[in-house]
């Protein structure tokens, strides 16, 4: 038997737990802040789109 | 849409105003720099501190609905992500229906799951 992975990321169809964030926001060329909270409020469809580092390449 | 990475906002903004490629950036650019949230998604390399390449798609009720992690060195494809969120629009609209592979777009065919549909795909599909 495999070990169970509990990482959110594996488990599609779960509901995500909400979480905020510190952003740069180049609009506004200002700091801002987001939530899960605030976007499910607005009704958005979100895209996370994680990337290893500033200043890289691909 | 929303982009992570471990860096601060700080960064953020120098990256930003340096590189030309960035200049029409319009998305916001988050800030994780303890790691939790890439925790959360499983995209956390513990061994770098920084985070795989995940795409996650979540729908305006909270809900998980796509996920996809590439490793350090292979780029994302955006027309893929597109046609994936609009699918997923697509079937938050009509939740009976089911985009197969090649679907690109709303004039494109759907399927609708029955018995009927049982070994006839290729029918349905031409």
């Amino acid at each position: 038997m495999s070990e169970v992975c509990e990482c959110l990321g594996c488990n599609v169809g779960a509901n995500v737990p909400d979480f905020k964030l510190e952003t740069f926001e180049p609009t506004k060329g200002d700091f801002g802040e987001i939530s899960l909270e605030t976007l499910k409020k607005n009704k958005k469809w979100t895209i996370l789109f994680f990337y290893p580092a500033d200043f890289t390449f691909v | 849409m929303i982009t992570v990475s471990t860096d601060t906002k700080f960064v953020h903004l120098a990256w930003q105003r340096e590189e030309k490629l960035l200049k029409d950036v319009k998305y916001p650019m988050g800030s994780d720099p303890t790691g939790q949230l890439a925790r959360m998604f499983g995209v956390y390399d513990e061994s770098t501190g920084l985070a795989l390449r995940g795409t996650f798609i979540i729908s305006p009720d909270g809900k998980l609905l796509n996920a996809e992690v590439n490793y350090y060195n292979l780029g994302r494809n955006i027309d893929e992500l597109l046609r994936k969120l609009k699918a997923n629009i697509h079937l938050t609209k009509k939740p009976n229906e089911a985009c197969p592979a090649k679907w690109q777009d709303k004039d494109d065919k759907t399927l609708k799951p029955s018995a009927k549909l049982v070994g006839r795909v290729y029918e349905a599909l031409k």
